[in-house]
């Protein structure tokens, strides 16, 4: 199929080099396949279905990267790997490539269903109590080449979340399920909709509560029926599910959908046990080492190095077996873009996750790549391999793990950059500073598009265009945990020499305001935006 | 004239586009010619528009609630669905209702800003005509249906399916053509092979593969005289269906007399001696009778009907009769035969549907309830294991012997 669709694309080329096809007929037909017209040259959006990658995929990235890009990748913030310098007559033949290792561009943009993403920790997280990624396969696989809802009013994300801890930010995606088990065990679902980032940032509401995971399908065809029938066609801005679910209210949305989904239920698309066990196969624990011999007690190496201990305490999380730990190569060293890799990287890392995890990285949403299946008697040996490699930045959480957009450096969109406020902020906060400021997150988009997530960032900015100037927002208060909340715009934008000393200044209030053991969204959450607001905005004297 | 790409029977074809689109509600009608008319007009003028010379259409626009379109869809010729920007999906939801949730058969047809590029999704949410804009090449545009060869292993019918239910099918198909290969190779190692049909929906299963293909496969029935009137009804629907006449065997009336005559028109719930003699005289006789002279024969057994076919080879021999007997379908489960009942609209015994799912002669047969075994309707008095009339055993009792008159 991947094949077919490569050999169809690659005619759809020819066609629009030969000048059969016009832009605005080949537009959505490469936007299908990943393929954006971008500020330099084509960008090619590669998916990397609920964030799992192999090594060898990762060596193709690299392949791709060296031999048709410039030596670098972009991992985004929903599992896809982005390519911005690619020639377009050669995207068939990258797509093929891809193909080989069962990978494509299929709906990572265009108006259709994109990516399903979830928990970069799905499967291995400690507080983890259901494993979503056989739902996420299900919905993929039902979701592409759906003749029904490829030509959709606007673009559909679907996310799912297992765990007691939300690392999906399921609250800002078109379509969210949240997993659980009922009283008998079985697995149920509380379904919100209309979540978004954007111009229009909404939490999704919750429209369904206890549905039945055979029914997810089902459930799903019947929103996106709704959706296709009754989303707006008429305004690009407006077009999103959130909109819909906004002008008639939750409620009458979710009504809607129980009305059509009264037909569907039970129906074809209801997912069999046979079908559920043939996908959850695929999705079995690799062959771990008893926990005994796996686990090493390795506290009297973190006392003898300090940059061990850092990178362990920040770098590491639990497992949901005590001998292994999920380890984060961090793609936010100072410098480069968040999330940009080079081929030598993305090499590395496969050779790391070869040695270490099973041959098996994840990319998380917070642009890094994840090792889930690392046993605890190895994670010296990784942190001194990692840090040789450069992915050892201890700063997973910080500060400087910053999440951004690609910008105006790249993205024809943007209104303005982003990656300079992110090399800039890394820059002014030392290593001891970030360490003692703690988590912190902040997200940057260049433009409203909000690629960036700065609605819920800890400290979000985003990128306007005032008269063809560069100018930044700045919001506090956003979070995209569990209590999903969107931020606060503190006032006028300002220039881009400014923003890094509204962070230090915002960063200053917390300092002064916080009680023991409060991160930054904690103590923004007790006192208000206000403080912050009069820190960087000082209220004017007036005239006596 | 525009160009209408067809798809049907999984061919294309690019013929003239009879249809005038009648756009605005209330325009003045031509007498004559194929016209494709608003809901409003349909639904106002239906008799006129149903008198006139010529076909009639409907066509849509795509903000229109495809709810008004249930139950007003019949006497129409064609339903046309207008793409007014091939960006504009809502046209598939409206296609997928129609085939799915409204029952609409006939030609499902996209026009406007029809592009090679979305035919196959198209053709995949159920459009089987495509109307293509006199601007664009209709050869080219076409091409669009050859895309992905999946899509020719999926019937227009079985559209959007979610990929575990196309493997089903998958498996399904792949035990048609198996199950067709079979039946060509007895009608060729077999000249005058017979199928011997009890009507049910199996054979009616068996019927269909060999009367679609017409292969040189005799096909009789067994007409014991106390059979359903909706079961002999059906050798007139085979008739119906397929212009067939299949073979009617019946019993030897003097047998038939000098059994009730001795032990009464109910012997058969008193022994299984009784039972079987029965059988013998109704069935067993004229089957042998039916089978004389040829090589081999055919049913509609399945595996899964009975514990008394558990084993049941697709090919066996028939050491009684001393010929070939084949199982073509042994391995079929009863959702296989419904499902190909479906898809090729093979007329089935209405007594299914009331919870017979293995048929014989009326006194001998019940409805089973939910969950019972499929064959506990028949000769519901006796045990599971003696449960064969004596067609499909393999020491058959010996044919009763009556003077032909």
């Amino acid at each position: 199929m991947v094949e077919e669709r490569v050999a169809q694309f690659r005619g759809q080329m020819q066609r629009f080099l030969a000048g059969e096809l016009t832009d605005e007929q080949f537009l959505p037909l490469r936007l299908q396949n990943g393929l954006y017209i971008q500020r330099h040259a084509p960008m090619l959006r590669i998916a990397v279905p609920y964030g799992m990658l192999s090594s060898a995929q990762l060596r193709m990235l690299a392949r791709i990267a060296r031999e048709y890009d410039r030596g670098y990748g972009h991992f985004t913030t929903r599992h896809n790997c982005q390519f911005n310098w690619p020639k377009l007559e050669d995207v068939p033949d990258i797509l093929a490539l891809l193909a080989s290792v069962q990978m494509h561009a299929i709906q990572t943009s265009g108006n259709c269903v994109r990516n399903t993403s979830t928990d970069h920790l799905a499967g291995v997280a400690a507080d983890e109590i259901v494993d979503p990624r056989p739902y996420c396969e299900l919905m993929r696989q039902w979701s592409t080449f759906n003749p029904e809802f490829a030509y959709l009013p606007r673009k559909f994300k679907v996310a799912f979340n297992g765990a007691a801890e939300d690392r999906a930010a399921i609250g800002v995606h078109d379509l969210a399920f949240e997993l659980s088990r009922d009283e008998t065990g079985e697995v149920v679902m509380t379904v919100r909709a209309g979540g978004g980032q954007g111009r229009t940032p909404r939490i999704g509401p919750v429209i369904k509560e206890n549905l039945p995971w055979r029914e997810m399908l089902t459930y799903t065809e019947a929103v996106l029926r709704a959706y296709n029938r009754w989303g707006r066609r008429d305004n690009k801005w407006k077009a999103r599910i959130k909109i819909l679910v906004e002008a008639i209210g939750a409620e009458r949305f979710s009504a809607d959908v129980e009305d059509e989904w009264q037909y569907l239920k039970g129906g074809i698309a209801q997912i069999t046990d046979e079908e559920f066990r043939r996908i959850a196969d695929s999705f079995v624990d690799p062959p771990y080492l008893p926990d005994d011999e796996a686990f090493a007690d390795v506290s009297l190496l973190r006392i003898n190095n300090k940059r061990f201990d850092t990178w362990l305490r920040r770098n590491v999380v639990a497992h949901k077996r005590r001998g292994y730990a999920a380890v984060t190569l961090s793609l936010k060293r100072t410098g480069p873009a968040p999330g940009d890799a080079t081929d030598v990287e993305m090499d590395a890392a496969a050779e790391l996750a070869d040695r270490y995890s099973f041959g098996e990285l994840r990319v998380s949403h917070h642009q890094n790549l994840v090792l889930t299946d690392v046993a605890r008697k190895d994670l010296f040996a990784l942190w001194q391999d990692a840090d040789k490699a450069g992915f050892a930045e201890p700063n997973v959480g910080l500060i400087s793990d910053i999440i951004s957009c690609p910008g105006g450096d790249f993205c024809s969109l943007a209104n303005a950059r982003a990656i300079p406020i992110a090399t800039a902020i890394q820059q002014r906060f030392s290593a001891e500073q970030q360490e003692d400021i703690g988590e912190l997150s902040i997200k940057i988009s260049g433009c409203i598009n909000s690629c960036g997530h700065h609605h819920v960032g800890h400290i979000g900015v985003l990128g306007v265009d005032k008269n063809g100037e560069e100018w930044y927002q700045v919001l506090v208060g956003g979070r995209s945990d569990s209590r999903m909340a969107l931020g606060e715009i503190l006032g006028r934008a300002v220039k881009i020499d400014e923003v890094p000393n509204f962070v230090e200044k915002l960063v200053e209030v917390y300092r002064a305001e916080r009680l023991a053991g409060e991160r930054f969204i904690d103590t923004a959450e007790r006192i208000g935006v206000e403080p912050f607001r009069a820190a960087v905005y000082p209220p004017k004297v007036k005239a006596a | 004239m525009s160009k209408v790409i067809r798809f049907a029977d999984r061919r294309v074809r690019i013929e003239d586009d009879s249809f005038t689109l009648v756009r605005d509600a209330g325009a003045p009608i031509a007498p004559e010619g194929d016209i494709l008319v608003p809901l409003s007009d349909w639904l106002e003028r239906r008799d006129a528009l149903l008198n006139r010379a010529g076909k009639v259409g409907l066509w849509v626009s795509p903000s229109e609630d495809p709810k008004q379109l249930s139950g007003v869809l019949d006497g129409l010729d064609a339903i046309a669905i207008e793409f007014p920007k091939f960006t504009d999906g809502r046209g598939y939801s409206i296609g997928t209702l129609l085939r799915k949730r409204y029952g609409w058969k006939g030609e499902l047809r996209a026009f406007g800003d029809v592009l090679r590029d979305q035919l196959f999704y198209m053709a995949r949410a159920g459009f089987d005509s495509f109307a293509v804009p006199e601007t664009r090449d209709a050869v080219a545009t076409a091409e669009g249906l050859n895309d992905f060869s999946a899509f020719y292993q999926d019937a227009v019918a079985d559209i959007a399916l979610p990929a575990h239910r196309r493997r089903e099918l998958a498996a399904r198909e792949a035990k048609i053509t198996r199950t067709l290969r079979q039946l060509k190779e007895i009608a060729a190692r077999h000249p005058g092979a017979a199928l011997a049909t009890s009507l049910s929906a199996e054979d009616m299963v068996v019927t269909d593969l060999i009367a679609r293909n017409e292969l040189p496969i005799h096909i009789f029935t067994l007409d014991t005289g106390r059979l359903h009137e909706e079961t002999v009804g059906m050798i007139g629907e085979i008739q119906n269906r397929y212009g067939l006449a299949i073979e009617v065997m019946k019993p030897v009336q003097a047998s038939v007399d000098a059994h009730v005559g001795t032990h009464g028109a109910h012997a058969f719930y008193d022994s299984l001696e009784l039972r079987k003699e029965c059988c013998g005289i109704r069935k067993v006789e004229p089957l042998n009778r039916a089978l004389t002279g040829r090589s081999a024969w055919l049913t509609g057994m399945r595996r899964d009907q009975a514990v008394t076919r558990g084993q049941l080879a697709e090919e066996e021999r028939d050491t009684d009769r001393g010929m070939a007997k084949f199982n073509p379908i042994a391995d079929w489960s009863w959702e296989d035969v419904l499902a190909y009942a479906a898809r090729y609209d093979v007329p089935l015994n209405p007594l299914h549907a009331r919870g017979y799912p293995s048929i014989g002669c009326e006194p001998c047969t019940r409805a089973v309830r939910p969950g019972e075994d499929p064959r506990a309707g028949r000769w519901w008095w006796e045990q599971r294991d003696s449960k064969e009339c004596g067609l499909h055993v393999s020491n058959p009792p010996p044919p009763i012997l009556v003077a032909a008159e």
